[in-house]
Order: structure tokens, then sequence, then C-alpha cells
């Protein structure tokens, strides 16, 4: 439980971080950093499968777009930051993380639950069989996502 | 059980507010979809987190892996929208993007 | 075979860029519109006998395999895909010229295609997560489709649309994932059996707070609008059709509906929130709708009213309302489909979306205004038309219901509604002609086929209308007003 805790921590601190950062370079990373933490997380929950795609893809695939991105574009001027962000951002991060620590334990004890069958079977059954529509629309969405990127990358030739 | 799930929703609703809260504060247009990634984390972790604490951890996790594809498809969308930008505005601040009215 | 509704579009649309390097125009116009043809006659051919004896389920073996893809039809569904199928032709024959001048043909249909088969497996879907994720394949494809003309205003309208529409989808994943927490599943049927099992009425509440967030955000109602006056009038026109007739309806109205009806139950305090949001969106919008000068943004502020009466309609609860909001959503769909089209052609044909500086249009382009005619006054609710039978079953549903008050706002919205349509046919395309637009010619054949086709259709299903409302929407309306009794059971293998 401590060591989960302890992860915890680490991947909000990481997220945290990946926000205030003025570095994007570091950003990035850092983001990085909280997706492996979150994968172990997962992998300590008995959820192998999605820590490996989280370490796998957002750590690894979403970060290599994200420098990509900011290799690209890195010629841009310093977008300047609002001061009153510097300190309004942390405080209303510490005043919303004392809310969630008084308020969450009330909230979900309020939350009645039917009692949950034991799952039977393994994950690829639960995913193939269980959940045939969802890796259509995973299909769907890559196509939709492949598509996007030739249209918003196409050769701007208006006579075609 | 409660109390494990207690311990990671109270963690997954910091991570969705950090990132509410970048999308309100910040300017730069790469790291208001940082933000969005933020977001992110804390709903695979409020997913994974729910079917933990409710023994249905198979399902959880293959809600989360389809959750992950989308967000892949997402990101490479957004960011070819950004760099579309960039090459339009020579710059990444969101105050540029003011033209039309809302 | 439901699944072809889905898989068909997709097919297509993955062979489209590969085929497009062949053939630049023909192919990808060919091979597009057939598609969708072949989709509008296949749901209206196979869709009545398919669901007489209740909804349709797909069925669980597929080639010998016992898979689950799980999609149903019913009568609501059936109704929204012959409508996503009939705007889709006739924005994929308007794009047929008019986009020639984008480029990338093959591309634009291909996320066109999966925009449609977003739309119609988010329709189909059986559970709420199947929701989720088709919400996002159409989501993603729009994204692309808005900043098509990948001009400065085009992109920025797709990436403040992209960064709310996130939002939206994570505050609908956050509501799913606290009644998957509640029930441990999330089939509509399983859902909805478990909930009235639980009698969790204040988290429920919380999750239909948070639906209502997200799927208000989807469908522009105010104060959720922000992103639709920018992004509507950005993109391309056969998308604009598209976005305003189609996709907020499937992804913010029918998803909105379908879940707090027949999975949440419709509760008195629901039905209040979603009457008040609607009348708040009907008459808002339609003020602000008066003070644009840009046509399309002018479009765009009354697609928000529209959909407020569809809601307003729908939030009644009683089959009456049901059937008339539905009804609105389909005669909004054709009617704003081809004001959207005809403002497209204006553009093509003056290079200008300024009703400032058009004028006596109507003397050049006699089709397109004839059609924009029909489709203002359809909207409006003026007699014989479509729109006015809606709008009046709306409003006697009203009175029925013992809310005198909404009545009367529905009613003198739609004064305002037509007042704003005549000062923008004024504008456009009465009085006298500017001297800039002498040279201008009425739109390509595709153009005004597809806008006479839809314009016919505002005709017809007016004159109709109680035949159409008999034999489509009240049975639509009757698996809503049914509420969870239509899910629970029939729904389940």
């Amino acid at each position: 439980m401590i060591v989960q805790t302890a992860l915890l921590v680490g991947l909000v601190l990481f997220s945290v971080l990946a926000i205030v950062l003025r570095d994007l370079l570091k950003a990035a990373i850092s983001l990085a950093v909280a997706s492996v933490l979150l994968g172990i997380v997962f992998f300590r929950m008995n959820a192998p499968y999605a820590a490996v795609f989280e370490i796998s893809v957002v750590a690894g695939l979403i970060t290599v777009l994200f420098i990509l991105t900011i290799a690209l574009t890195n010629k841009a001027e310093e977008v300047e930051e609002s001061r009153i962000v510097r300190w309004v951002f942390p405080l209303f991060f510490l005043a919303f993380i004392i809310i969630d620590a008084l308020v969450m334990k009330g909230l979900l004890q309020k939350i009645p639950a039917l009692p949950s069958a034991p799952e039977v079977g393994a994950f690829g059954d639960v995913l193939w069989k269980g959940r045939t529509m969802d890796l259509v629309g995973q299909i769907a969405v890559i196509l939709a996502g492949v598509t996007a990127v030739l249209a918003l990358f196409r050769k701007r030739d208006k006579h075609d | 059980m409660i109390d494990t799930w207690y311990l990671y929703l109270f963690f997954s609703a910091a991570l969705v507010l950090a990132g509410l809260l970048c999308l309100l504060t910040k300017r730069n247009l790469i790291r208001l979809f940082i933000g969005i990634m933020v977001i992110g984390k804390g709903l695979s972790l409020l997913l994974v987190a729910t079917g933990f604490a409710r023994a249905n951890i198979l399902l959880a996790q293959a809600l989360v892996v389809t959750f992950i594809v989308v967000e892949v498809s997402l990101v490479a969308a957004a960011l070819a929208l950004i760099i579309n930008i960039y090459r339009t505005t020579k710059s990444l601040d969101v105050r540029k993007l003011t033209r039309l009215k809302g | 075979m439901i699944i072809l509704f889905v898989a068909l579009p997709l097919v297509v649309a993955g062979i489209l860029p590969i085929v497009g390097r062949l053939s630049r125009r023909v192919v990808p116009d060919l091979a597009a519109n057939a598609t969708l043809l072949f989709l509008l006659v296949y749901a209206l051919a196979i869709g009545r006998p398919l669901i007489a004896g209740g909804p349709a389920l797909q069925p669980l073996a597929w080639f010998g395999e016992a898979v689950n893809l799980r999609l149903a039809l019913d009568a609501f569904s059936l109704l929204m895909l012959v409508t996503i199928s009939l705007v889709g032709l006739a924005a994929g024959l308007f794009s047929i010229n008019y986009m020639e001048h984008y480029g990338a043909k093959a591309n634009y249909y291909a996320l066109f295609l999966t925009m449609i088969a977003g739309m119609n497996g988010l329709v189909l879907s059986t559970d709420l997560f199947g929701v989720y994720i088709f919400l996002e394949v159409a989501a993603i494809a729009s994204y692309a489709l808005v900043a098509y003309g990948l001009e400065h205003d085009e992109l920025e309208a797709a990436y403040k649309y992209l960064m709310l529409s996130v939002v939206a989808s994570a505050f609908v994943l956050t509501s799913i994932a606290v009644i998957f927490g509640m029930t441990g599943s999330l089939g509509f049927a399983e859902v909805a059996a478990g909930l009235k099992d639980l009698d969790a009425g204040a988290v429920v509440g919380v999750a239909a707070a948070l639906f209502i967030v997200g799927f208000g955000l989807k469908a522009a109602l105010i104060p959720f609008h922000a992103w639709l006056p920018d992004a509507h009038p950005s993109a391309p026109a056969p998308i604009s059709a598209m976005l305003s007739g189609l996709l907020i309806k499937v992804s913010g109205v029918y998803a909105l509906t379908r879940i707090f009806l027949n999975v949440l139950g419709l509760t008195p305090a629901l039905s209040a929130v979603l009457m008040v949001l609607g009348a708040i969106s009907v008459v808002v919008a339609a003020f602000l709708a008066l003070g644009q000068k840009d046509i399309k943004r002018m479009l765009a502020y009354s697609s928000i009213s529209q959909v407020g009466y569809v809601i307003l309609g729908i939030g009644i609860g009683t089959p009456l309302g049901i059937a008339g909001g539905l009804f609105h959503l389909f005669n909004h769909a054709l009617a704003k489909g081809l004001l959207f089209l005809n403002s497209g052609s204006i553009q093509q044909a003056t290079g200008t979306r300024d009703l400032d500086e058009m004028g006596g249009l109507g003397k050049r382009m006699p089709i397109t205004s004839v059609t924009t005619l029909i489709g203002s006054l359809s909207i409006a609710g003026v007699p014989p038309l479509s729109g006015f039978w809606s709008k009046l079953i709306i409003v006697i549903a009203l009175i029925q219901a013992g809310h005198p008050l909404l009545a009367l706002i529905a009613v003198l919205a739609s004064v305002l509604t037509l007042w704003y349509y005549l000062v923008l046919q004024r504008k456009a395309f009465f009085g006298k002609l500017n001297e800039r637009w002498a040279a201008v010619k009425e739109a390509p054949f595709w153009m005004t086929a597809s806008t006479v086709l839809l314009g016919l259709l505002c005709l017809v299903f007016g004159i109709l209308f109680s035949l159409a409302v008999k034999s489509w929407f009240q049975p639509a309306a009757d698996v809503l007003a049914e509420g969870v009794h239509s899910v629970i059971g029939t729904w389940g293998y």
C-alpha cells in the first residue's frame, strides 16, 4: 500500500511538473515519466495489459510525437505565460487537494453498488469475445486518426 | 475495498483537476495539450481503479486499452493541427488565435 | 447485417486513399456517393421489416466464432440511420462540385465516410463505452474536416472545437466510470436493470449532471455553445451541413436522449432541467442570430436555437412531445443541411459570406434562391412546410403537459426565427442586384441537384406529415417514452 501511494504521489508530481515546467522538452519528458509510473501502478493492480499499453504507447509513442512537434516548432518565440498564473495554479491546486482529501471518502461511501460477480476467463477472451465492438471502434479510430493526419499534411496545391 | 478505491480516486481527481486548471490558465498550444494528456491519465486511472475495486479488472483493462488507442489517434490529429497552426501564424500562442469571435 | 452500416463506410474509407492515387476525382466521387446511396436504400428497405417484431440484434456468432458484436436496431436508431444517410448523401453529392478546389478528394471522402461510420456506430451501439468510442471516431474525423481548408480561420476554429470536444468526452467518460462503478456493467440493458434494483437517486443525479455537461457541449446547448459559431462556419459547406445537420444531433441529442430516457430513466427533475436548457437555447441563440452579418454564422446560431427546440420537445417526456422533438430533429437536419449547402453555393459564386455585400442574387441564382426560401420557411415554421408541423406538435405537447409559459416562449421564438430568416433572404436574394455580381452564375449541376433534393423533401414531409409521423416518428417516440422497459429484457442477450 505504501509503495502504491508513493507511486501515485510521484505520478501527480510529475504530471504537475509537466504543466508548470517552462521548458517544453522537459515537460514532455516528465509527462513520459508520469506515464511510466502510472504503468507500474497498473501492473501492481493486476492489470498487466493496461500497464504494457500505458508504458509502450503513452510513454513511448505519444512522447515521441510530442518531442517531434516540439522540434518542428522550436523556432517559435517563447510564449509568455501570464504572471498571475504562476501563483494561481499552485494555490488552486493545493486548495483542491485539501477539499478532495476531505470530501472524497464521504462521497464514495454514499455510492451504492451492486454485488460484483467474479470474472472468469483470460484477458484475451474478455477483449476479443466480450468487447468485440470495441475492436471495430479501435480500427475506426485509428483510421480516423491516420486520414486526419494525411489530410492535415497534404500538399497545399489548390489546383490539385 | 472502499479504502483502496478512495485512495485511487483521490489521485485521479487530482490529475483531472490539474489538467483542467492547465486548460484554463496556460497559453502555449502544446502546453494546453499536455493538460489534456494529464486529464487522460486521470481518466484511465479512474477506469482501472473502478474495475479493481469492483473485481472487474479484466473488463476495466479492456476499456483502458481502447481508451489509450483513442488517445493516440487524438494526439496525432491534434499535434498535426498544432504544427499547421504554427506554420500559419509562426507562433504557439493561443492569444494569436482570436480572429473568430466565439 | 446491421454491422454493414459501420463496416461498409469504414472499408470504403480505408480503400479510398489507395485508390485515390490512380484516379483523383471520378473514382472517389463515385465510390463515396455509391456507398452513401447504398446505405440509404438499405436502411429504407430492410429497416422497417427488421424491427417489426421488436428491436433487431446483431447475431452473436460470427464466422462460427462466438463473438460479442453488440449492435441493436430499434425504431429510434432506424430513424437516425435514415437521417444520417439522407443528409450524408446530399452533402456527398454537393461535394462532387464543391470540393474540386480544395484538392485531395479521396482523402476528404475517406474522412467523410469515417465520420458517417462513427455516427452509425454510435446510433447502433448498445453499451455506454461503445457510445464513447464512436463519439470519438466521429469527432476526430470532424476536427480534420473543419480544418480542411488549412487557412488561419479554419485552423483556429478546429483547435477550439477540439479542445472543448475533448473536455466534453472527458465528462462523458467520467460519468460512464461512475455508472460502471455502481453496476459493474456497461450494456444499456444491464445498467438499466441494475440501476432499477439499486435505487440510487443522488448518485444517478451526479452521473446525469456529468452527462448533461458532456453531451451539452457536444450538442452546443447554451451555455455550452462557444465553439459552434466558430467551427461550423469555418468548415467547407458540405461539412458545415454535416456538422450542423447531423453531428451535433447524433453525438449530442441522440446520445443524451438514449441514455437519459432508456437507461437512467427520465425523472421529473431531469425533465425540468432538459426543458429549461432547451428553452434557454431557443431564445438566447435566436437573439444572437439576429445580429449576425455573416450568413454562415447566422445559420450556426440558428442551429443552436433549433436544437433547443428538439431538447425542449424531448424533455417533456410524453409520447407526443418526444415525437415532436424527433420530427423537428429530422426537419432541422434536412433544412439546415440545405441552407448550409446553399451558403456554400453563394460563397463559391461570390467569394463572400457577408450578407451586406450580397443583394439581388435571386435573379442570378434562381434555384438557390428558391431552395433557400423553402429551407428558411421550414425552419421558421411556416405552413405547409415540415418545420411547421413539428413545432406545432411541440407546442401542443407543451400545453397538454401543463407548461403554457414554455409554449408561449416556443411560439414567440419561432416568430423571431422567421424574422431573421427573412432578413437573410432579403439581404442575399431580393432587392437590387449588386453590380459586383453581374457575372454570377447558378451553381453547378450536382450542387443544385442536392439542394433541390433536400428542398423537395422539406415540401413532401410537410404535405405528408401525418403519414410520416405515424409510420416513422411515433414508433421511435414510443421506444423512448417506454423508458427503461424498452431496453431491459429486449436488448439483453
